[in-house]
């Protein structure tokens, strides 16, 4: 039972009848009918459980980007249905207000997701709702509100109805926009660029006819011997090479970076976007891309997905991924990676350079990894603390400073270390890291250390 | 050739979402009925009702165990020491009908002639217009301890009231029936006669303590008779059984049928015969137009639908797990705020020179385990500077205190952008 504020109002109204007889029995007798008529208008309201909702719901939608959650409501309760519907999603789905849909639904205030209904019986309506959602993972609807109330809307019934939702908010994949310019770095060393140089990397590809502009050096004077013109080798990347990208979900991943003036976003968005940018790259390369999400148990994994299977793949995987606050197991991951690579790989580690937990964690068993394959260990730096290392304000500003070059040093001191173990470091800020570890990666293939 | 499309995390060109192949379910209802529902409210309110009933029904039981009792001085409903519940019991028993009034207006209503109207003690002061009410009402009147503007007024200035002292138990010595049945007691004598003989009705004076004053004051006035005791503990239930205290008690009060008990109270301003009170005429108080009482109500009542109309929440929150809010410089912060704590200046300097050094030794192209003299060589090369002032400012003693260190970086930012070559 719920009242509106028409009720509130018919009770004010009662100041006529008390002006003309002032006393106090005025007043309770206008304040039982007051009672009586919501109670009447209460009975011929439609009843809110007779009414059939079905909430239709993308089943996934990349962060940030739109999506309509459809209520479609029926009435079925004999009576006109007027009121209120409420489609209730959590904060981080981002429900706008309802967005209305002709004559039978109006956007209601008061909150995200409610519609104003006036639908006759028998009747039904779509109700849309738009969600922007603010957080990956799977976002899962609220209940549906009714309240249905009476001819004269003063009063009402409302009930709450457990209908199923849930909307899949994959990565948002911003990196993407990197992926044109280092795809076309890819092809210039595939040789296949309109420009004409000589396809670096270090496989045998074919031999072709000279043409101006082709490098001297690559003439292959024993095939020109056999032949008329003159015939240049050319090279191609390797390709079918194994990419394994190990995401370190334990807790310095659910740490938040970004500018001190922002909320900043958990370092394992960062990271994310590394992996989902490296593995597009990669995948266009013709490498084999497999992910593992790892603390002390496999979180998330993608394996075997190649082609366009890959990408749906990777956001699928990666969108439920949630940092643990849980120390990392660095011998584990080391077991996962043998047991997943028995060739010579690139191994990248997507996790944190903190000193203390890279001394105590990584450091150890980087050389076991390193032995056999070629390992990248990607990390987020803090945006903050870069800002922290400029100021000079002010004296805890320069104690600030201090913190923060104290801070580089050990890292620095770290990636020395991790580096004579033979592995390769990458440390940007977030927004950089994608691009910096696609570079790292077209690197190492025209190096030929895949 | 042309670039190939950037494919999103999910392929746009797929089949149609999985929910619109797997039709989602329809609800009807949330299958309860209204059966379930009264049952399940009752389950859930089970216990708080419960206990509201047990002690609803503790309550009941005491008020019929427990007779009313008030801890009013000089109340009949009071049974301490300073009550008077003693003389009230024994009056009703003999027949006398009680009316325990607080106000002079209710005093004012319920006494009339053939009734005694009796005035304890007042803690504060009658207004004259309350005491001309009071006596105006023609009940024989019984005053104990009265004020002086009081004694004044009801007798007519005949008698007042003065200090004196107890001085033990003393015959009435006087011709007045109720002294003759009470016989000698002991109260605090605080009357005297201030009559002449112009005055039409004289007082009759009792128990004298032999220097002019009197306990107990009688005056048989045509309509009606006033008494006056000086002192209240003739009807207090630690006293009245002490010499004659009951019986002059019992002899004054119980002239008529019916007894008006006033137990004054100090916030009383009524006087029983003046214009209706402001809550009689509908006023919430007596500045507000009559009629606005009710109007007050209505507006409570609006207020009150107003206040249901809110606070109805449209369905429940819905919850969801909250991630992580620590932002990861944090621990630098907090590194540079013991810093900061600890005064280490010189460790903070440490830091910032070492940062510097190795800043500028690979812009300069050293390699990482160059000593400091190839590093203060390769600036001084770079920069011009004098080789001393390089070696102090890289590798010299620590700041003293905290405006040193400020120098200090403000210094080394100085060296770095001289060094930097682009």
């Amino acid at each position: 039972m719920v009242v509106t504020w028409r009720a509130a109002a018919l009770m004010g109204l009662g100041v006529v009848p008390v002006l003309l007889l002032p006393a106090n029995g005025t007043v309770l007798v206008w304040a039982a009918v007051v009672v009586l008529v919501c109670l009447v208008d209460v009975a011929l309201a439609a009843s809110p459980r007779r009414v059939a909702v079905q909430r239709r719901v993308p089943a996934s939608v990349r962060l940030r980007s739109e999506a309509t959650s459809e209520l479609v409501v029926r009435n079925a309760s004999g009576r006109r249905l007027r009121g209120v519907i409420r489609d209730a999603w959590g904060p981080s789905a981002g429900a706008g207000p309802g967005r209305g849909n002709g004559q039978r639904a109006r956007p209601a205030s008061g909150g995200s997701g409610r519609h104003h209904v006036d639908l006759p019986d028998g009747e039904a309506a779509r109700l849309p709702t738009t969600l922007v959602p603010t957080r990956r993972g799977d976002r899962a609807a609220g209940g549906v509100t009714i309240r249905s109330l009476g001819p004269l809307g003063l009063a009402g019934r409302q009930v709450t109805l457990p209908v199923p939702g849930r909307l899949r908010v994959l990565p948002e994949f911003a990196s993407r926009k990197h992926l044109p310019s280092r795809l076309a770095r890819l092809r210039e060393m595939d040789g296949r660029a309109a420009v004409q140089i000589r396809g670096e990397g270090t496989e045998f590809d074919s031999l072709r006819e000279y043409v101006v502009g082709d490098d001297v050096r690559s003439i292959d004077w024993r095939a020109t011997a056999r032949r008329r013109e003159v015939v240049v080798r050319t090279w191609r990347p390797e390709r079918d090479r194994r990419v394994l990208i190990v995401l370190d979900t334990g807790r310095t991943a659910a740490a938040r970076v970004g500018a001190a003036d922002s909320t900043g976003a958990p370092r394992l968005d960062a990271s994310i976007e590394a992996a989902l940018l490296l593995a597009a790259l990669a995948g266009h390369a013709g490498d084999r891309v497999e992910l593992v999400a790892f603390d002390r148990t496999v979180r998330s994994r993608v394996v075997g997905a190649a082609g366009p299977r890959l990408m749906p793949a990777m956001a699928e995987s990666l969108a439920t991924v949630e940092p643990v606050l849980l120390e990392t197991d660095w011998p584990g991951v080391v077991t996962q990676v043998r047991t997943r690579m028995t060739q010579r790989a690139l191994v990248v580690l997507l996790t944190t350079l903190d000193p203390a937990a890279v001394e105590n964690g990584l450091l150890p068993v980087v050389d076991q990894l390193a032995r056999d394959h070629t390992v990248v260990v990607a990390s987020v730096a803090d945006e903050e603390v870069a800002g922290l290392r400029a100021g000079r304000e002010t004296v805890a500003e320069v104690y600030d400073a201090a913190a923060a070059a104290r801070g580089d040093l050990e890292r620095t001191a770290v990636t020395t270390m991790l580096r004579r173990y033979g592995a390769d470091v990458v440390e940007a800020l977030p927004d950089d890291l994608a691009p910096r570890l696609a570079d790292e990666y077209l690197a190492l293939k025209a190096a030929g250390r895949l | 050739m042309t670039a190939p499309a950037v494919p999103p995390p999910h392929a746009p060109t797929r089949p149609a979402p999985a929910a619109l192949v797997n039709e989602p379910p329809v609800i009807i209802g949330d299958d309860t009925t209204g059966r379930s529902r009264a049952a399940n409210r009752w389950r859930r309110m089970r216990w708080p009702l419960t206990v509201l009933g047990v002690i609803a029904l503790l309550v009941l039981f005491l008020a019929v165990v427990r007779q009313p009792t008030s801890a009013e001085s000089y109340a009949p409903d009071n049974p301490e020491s300073d009550g008077a519940m003693a003389v009230a019991e024994v009056l009703e028993d003999q027949g006398v009908q009680i009316t325990h009034v607080t106000s002079v207006a209710d005093a004012v209503a319920a006494a009339g002639p053939d009734s005694t109207l009796l005035v304890t003690p007042n803690p504060a002061f009658f207004a004259e217009d309350q005491i001309s009410s009071l006596s105006r009402t023609g009940a024989d009147l019984v005053v104990l301890n009265p004020d002086y503007s009081m004694i004044g007024a009801v007798t007519r200035n005949t008698v007042d009231s003065m200090y004196s002292e107890l001085s033990g138990p003393v015959q009435p010595q006087c011709d007045d029936p109720a002294a003759r049945a009470a016989g000698a007691l002991e109260l605090g004598p605080g009357l005297y006669d201030t009559s002449t003989n112009g005055d039409a009705v004289r007082p009759v004076l009792c128990w004298p303590d032999g220097m002019g004053a009197f306990a107990y004051a009688r005056l048989d006035f045509p309509d009606r008779s006033v008494t006056v005791v000086s002192d209240p503990a003739v009807i207090r239930n630690d006293s009245v059984l002490d010499e004659g205290n009951a019986a002059l008690a019992l002899w004054m009060l119980g002239q008529h049928e019916d007894l008006v008990w006033l137990v004054p109270n100090p916030m009383d301003v009524s006087t029983g015969d003046d214009e209706p009170t402001p809550a009689e005429r509908g006023q919430v108080n007596p500045q507000m137009p009559p009629g606005s009482a009710p109007v007050a109500l209505v507006a409570v009542l609006a207020a009150v639908l107003l206040a249901l109309w809110r606070v109805r929440r449209m369905g429940p929150l819905v919850v969801e797990d909250l991630p992580v809010l620590v932002r990861s410089a944090e621990a630098t912060r907090g590194r540079a705020r013991l810093y900061r704590a600890a005064r280490a200046s010189g460790h903070a300097a440490a830091g910032l020179r070492a940062a510097a050094a190795d800043r500028i030794a690979s812009r300069l192209g050293l390699a990482r385990s160059s000593d400091a003299n190839t590093v203060v060589d390769a600036v001084v090369a770079a920069t011009n500077r004098p080789p001393q002032q390089v070696a102090d400012l890289l590798y010299g003693p620590p700041p003293a205190d905290d405006a040193a260190l400020a120098e200090l970086a403000r210094r080394l930012d100085f060296l770095e952008s001289e060094v930097y070559r682009p």
